[in-house]
């Protein structure tokens, strides 16, 4: 053997060896870490169930229904549809996990963009996951994703994205976001499927309320706020006013008729539902965050932060003590439980309660592991 | 389209792997295989 193929054997070695660690890492990334039913689940579909052409594919999902013994109005929560931004996410899990509803329907899809969890960002820095203890001393650990649909399931991106339904022109990389792809359509691309099988579900179930659960960056504008389509704008400001007496302050926004494709638009527009979405700050998808690990994940402390607040440049108060997670998702579950009064209050015939919802104080001081059930 | 965009993976994989087997200097020869790195993975759609 020549001596350029004996260092062309050992390189290619070397190089299979790297690609079967990378290899393992990414594939581990895949597997679905299991979310435990609590006493309100009455069945857990498929979202193939609302839009068979979903079925088999990354983008299948799970919908959890729990029904209340009286009837009511329906609520749909969609955690995941950012699987970068925990907070939504882990709301929808401890909702299955604890809630019980007493009237009406709540619906609850944990991983709006399932092949989102299965990948994370690049040249982010992001952790794979992060970890809550339970009282009984389990590890429950759950995967930080990415923004957007895993490329290895939709690919490639256009050098621009036009929303179908409004020609609106985006950049590329949004064609893999769910939140710009609504209200979907059946031939389009993977992302576009799964935003026409929520929209079906939403049609299909007459869903009266749609909540999306969201995270921003702290200096981004639009945070610790509530978006709301004009037909939600009444039920959500009473949610403000709810929430201000529990001492939690939350923005309204007007949901912009100019910006396409997101759900607080185009699922208010192409359904009966009233949508709305909900963001808390969340430092570690931020531009101007430090370390990124699963601490800052948690507890959102993050120095560079808090001398951006000094400078002025955030739109939420930042100091020493973060945004840790149990006040972010805290603020998502009070307010799912304001929205269920607000219903409950503007449309009395058909009520939504909900029982056993973890209440803020309570996260606050025992953590969002008490509230986890133990995984089998 | 995915296809299409696969086959140019593909064949650009097997152009890298080839010129890291011709190269007589083997920091190119390293350089290739850096390059297969990522080919390799979206081939076989793993990342």
């Amino acid at each position: 053997m020549k001596k350029h193929q004996t260092s062309a054997a050992i390189i290619s070695v070397l190089t299979l060896a790297a690609c079967a660690v990378a290899s393992a890492t990414f594939l581990e990334h895949r597997k679905v870490e299991p979310i435990v039913s609590g006493p309100g689940v009455s069945e857990i579909a498929k979202l193939s169930k609302w839009y068979p052409g979903l079925a088999g594919t990354p983008a299948d999902t799970d919908v959890y229904i729990l029904r209340g013994k009286a009837p009511g109005a329906s609520m749909l929560v969609l955690g995941g549809t950012h699987p970068n931004e925990p907070s939504g996410f882990l709301s929808a899990v401890l909702l299955i996990e604890n809630a019980v509803p007493v009237s009406g329907t709540l619906y609850v899809i944990p991983r709006a963009n399932n092949s989102g969890f299965s990948h994370n960002d690049p040249q982010e820095g992001a952790p794979t996951g992060y970890h809550f203890t339970l009282p009984d001393g389990q590890a429950r650990f759950f995967r930080y994703g990415s923004r957007a649909t895993n490329p290895v399931d939709q690919w490639p991106d256009p050098d621009v994205y036009i929303h179908a339904a409004s020609g609106q022109a985006l950049s590329g990389n949004e064609t893999r976001n769910l939140n710009r792809g609504y209200p979907g359509r059946t031939d389009g691309t993977l992302t576009e499927k799964a935003c026409y099988g929520i929209t079906q579900l939403i049609r299909a179930e007459k869903i009266s309320i749609s909540i999306d659960l969201h995270e921003a960056s702290p200096e981004y504008p639009v945070i610790n706020a509530i978006v709301a389509h004009e037909r939600a704008m009444p039920v959500a400001s009473q949610v403000v006013l709810g929430l201000e007496f529990s001492d939690i302050k939350i923005g309204l926004e007007p949901s912009p008729k100019n910006l396409r494709g997101l759900t607080h638009r185009e699922l208010g527009d192409a359904t009966d539902t009233l949508a709305v979405l909900m963001e808390t700050a969340n430092a570690s998808q931020g531009r101007l965050r430090g370390r990124t690990d699963e601490a800052l994940v948690l507890t959102g402390i993050d120095p560079y932060y808090v001398k951006a607040q000094k400078l002025g440049r955030l739109y939420v108060p930042y100091d020493e003590k973060g945004h840790p997670i149990e006040e972010r998702v805290g603020r998502h579950l009070t307010a799912i439980v304001e929205f269920a009064l607000a219903m409950s209050s503007e449309y009395p015939d058909s009520p939504l309660e909900f029982q056993g919802v973890p209440e803020y104080q309570a996260l606050a001081e025992r953590g969002v592991g008490a509230f986890l059930r133990t995984a089998p | 389209m995915k296809i299409i965009y696969l086959a140019i993976g593909a064949s650009v994989l097997i152009l890298t792997v080839w010129n890291l087997w011709t190269e007589k200097d083997w920091r190119k020869q390293a350089t290739a295989a850096m390059v297969a790195v990522p080919l390799l993975l979206r081939v076989l759609l793993i990342k």
